[in-house]
């Protein structure tokens, strides 16, 4: 039998978590919400009545919409950029000698521990009309070179890729911990190359891992701002840098929220597609969400 | 062996860096021979065994299969089936799938996979379980799908690494009749590493106790049992009681008691290693009014075993084990005057380890 005390204390022990979580996350998300319903004038500011003239504006707007598909076109970039590389990464790290594990998890993590203004600043340097990569490709006569490489999608897509290749990395990497090595063994030993070992047998294990990477390299990159605006340029807008612009040199508040809304809404709904259509099956199938599913 | 050896390690040795983890072994199973590598942990058993699949590259000597070379043949194409302790079934993929994997591997058309999968669960009594995962499995359905997967690409070795330790004894029992009926009937040469020697003694033709990195003995279980190679091996299988003696003139002696020597040990003469198993060994009463004067002694401990009572016997020798069939007449009390004989052909002489 439960007590009332019984029912009473998962509540009691979540409450400040709650309490906190509600506070700092969905206090200032109502308060967005709300702004996001107002006018705004440039005389008098932020006016009182309620209204869905903001999201009118945004969706007629055909540069919002522009900046919108460019958001998700080099989050998505980024993140498949970020499996390729960070998946096989995970795989050749976990299989060293652990004497050299050790430094080169580190070394995955470098881009982690640099600032991310300091970082972008290197990835100028580096891709200015006169910088290291021109200079390289001038060197050794490539036709065309010096390219343009700065304030393009693909100097935003390599800055990313840099910073969050890592979280593919150590998500893949933790889900590798878990697989029992001698799983790879049995599968040699039935016939298996080292090609099939690893996409019919390491793969399908750890998908929850590439999966849970995947997730947040999408989020970080479609929200991510100082890399758009240093990599990218004024002319090269992302949703994240409208809103900037909104919020702090147009002084257009309400605007402001109505993008990060929006921007926050198509996030949630890429996400829970994702998690839906790909993830909960993938996950399924290892018996990690419903167990005994498909038995 | 009067039949041509079907796998032959000649001179096998393993080192990491400087440690050896294999010294040197040198052995021929038969065709169909169920061999057991026997030894207790770090002796060098799984490490020969990951050189025969073909995991670990040998620092020395050859391993033949069907009198070839097998050194140089990567493990995919060796054509082994492996049984791992962990039973290594691919956790994403129901026990038909993890069946069908190395005949997929080999290209075996659709419709025969089908046909050969269901047969291999079949052998195993799994067939109703085909489409099950294995984490909704008990530890020994686990097994026996793990070794119907090795079994199915009919290889032409089977190598089982400590196959059967995870499951629980009862269910041990049942598994080691079950696998020697499968080897028997399938006829596969099989390789079995254990530290468990009552499984390699139920299980084996015959058994390779190692030591060191080095096989001690290679004998049929009960030969190797009843005239172990040295006191390691004597020690290892089963339990024996040692006495040391001083030989002479067909006798031994050993604190002031004498006793008979077999016929074999008779030219003896000076100190001897004697060994005798706890089973051999007659326990009675002090006060039994006739028979031979035998050691005498006081019970120090009793085991109550099932069938057996295990009595460690205290005398001038030093403590005896002492095995004695439960015939439901009352056992002896701890701490009650005893008197042990046993028949001078019971004795071994041991080579000390």
């Amino acid at each position: 039998m439960m007590t009332r005390s019984d029912r009473l204390t998962p509540a009691l022990l979540t409450a400040p978590s709650a309490l906190v979580y509600a506070g700092a996350l969905l206090v200032p998300l109502a308060g967005v919400l709300a702004l996001s319903l107002h006018g705004f004038d440039f005389e008098k500011g932020v006016l009182p009545g309620w209204g869905l003239a903001n999201y009118q504006d945004l969706f007629t707007d055909p540069l919002f919409g522009e900046a919108l598909a460019r958001t998700f076109r080099i989050a998505g970039l980024t993140t498949l950029i970020c499996l390729l590389v960070g998946v096989p990464e995970a795989w050749i790290i976990h299989r060293m000698d652990p004497r050299w594990r050790g430094p080169m998890l580190l070394v995955v993590v470098g881009p982690l521990l640099v600032s991310v203004v300091v970082r972008n600043f290197g990835w100028m340097v580096l891709l200015g009309t006169n910088g290291l990569v021109n200079q390289a490709l001038t060197a050794l006569h490539v036709p065309g070179a010096p390219f343009r490489l700065m304030f393009t999608e693909l100097a935003v897509v390599i800055g990313l890729v840099h910073v969050m290749v890592p979280l593919v990395v150590l998500s893949v990497w933790a889900s590798l911990g878990r697989l029992d090595p001698v799983l790879e063994r049995a599968a040699t030993s039935l016939g298996a190359g080292r090609f099939t070992v690893f996409t019919r047998v390491v793969l399908p294990n750890v998908m929850p891992g590439v999966m849970a990477g995947a997730l947040m390299v999408f989020c970080l990159s479609a929200s991510a701002f100082a890399t758009p605006a240093m990599l990218g340029g004024k002319r090269l807008k992302v949703v994240s840098s409208m809103t900037y612009n909104e919020f702090l040199n147009t002084l257009n508040w309400p605007l402001g929220a109505a993008l990060a809304t929006v921007l926050m809404a198509a996030i949630l709904l890429a996400t829970l597609l994702w998690t839906r259509l790909v993830e909960r099956r993938a996950l399924r199938r290892l018996g990690e969400v419903a167990q005994g599913g498909p038995a | 062996m009067s039949a041509p050896a079907f796998l032959t390690l000649d001179g096998l040795g393993k080192d990491y860096g400087t440690v050896t983890a294999v010294r040197d072994v040198s052995l021929a199973v038969a065709p169909g021979e169920f061999l057991g590598l026997l030894g207790p942990s770090g002796c060098g058993k799984t490490t020969t065994l990951q050189m025969i699949a073909g995991f670990e590259t040998p620092s020395r000597g050859r391993i033949l299969m069907e009198g070839r070379e097998l050194t140089g043949t990567p493990p995919a194409q060796r054509g082994i089936g492996l049984v791992f302790q962990s039973y290594a079934l691919f956790p994403h993929m129901t026990a038909a799938e993890n069946v069908a994997f190395g005949l997929e591997m080999r290209r075996v058309p659709k419709a025969e996979r089908g046909r050969r999968v269901a047969e291999a669960l079949a052998q195993v009594r799994l067939g109703h379980l085909a489409d099950r995962y294995p984490r909704n499995m008990s530890g020994g359905q686990q097994q026996r799908v793990a070794l119907a997967r090795a079994l199915v690409v009919e290889p032409r070795l089977l190598l089982l690494d400590e196959p059967l330790s995870n499951l629980d004894a009862k269910l041990r029992e049942e598994m080691q009749v079950e696998l020697r009926d499968l080897q028997r009937r399938i006829g596969v040469t099989t390789v079995l590493v254990t530290h468990d020697q009552a499984e390699a003694m139920a299980l084996c033709d015959r058994v390779a106790i190692m030591q060191g990195g080095r096989v001690v003995q290679i004998d049929a279980p009960w030969q190797a049992y009843d005239i172990p190679a040295d006191a390691f091996v004597a020690d290892f299988l089963g339990r024996s009681n040692r006495l040391p003696a001083r030989a002479a003139s067909g006798e031994a002696e050993a604190a002031g008691h004498r006793f008979s020597l077999p016929p074999e040990l008779a030219d003896r003469q000076g100190d001897i290693l004697l060994t005798i198993r706890p089973e051999r060994l007659r326990i009675r009463c002090e006060r039994a009014p006739e028979g031979p004067p035998g050691l005498e002694g006081r019970v120090q401990a009793r085991l109550f075993l099932g069938g057996f009572w295990l009595y460690t016997v205290e005398t001038a020798l030093g403590a005896f084990a002492v095995m004695a069939q439960n015939t439901g007449a009352t056992p002896l009390d701890e701490g009650a005057a005893v008197t042990l004989d046993w028949d001078a052909h019971s004795l071994r002489r041991l080579e000390p380890a």
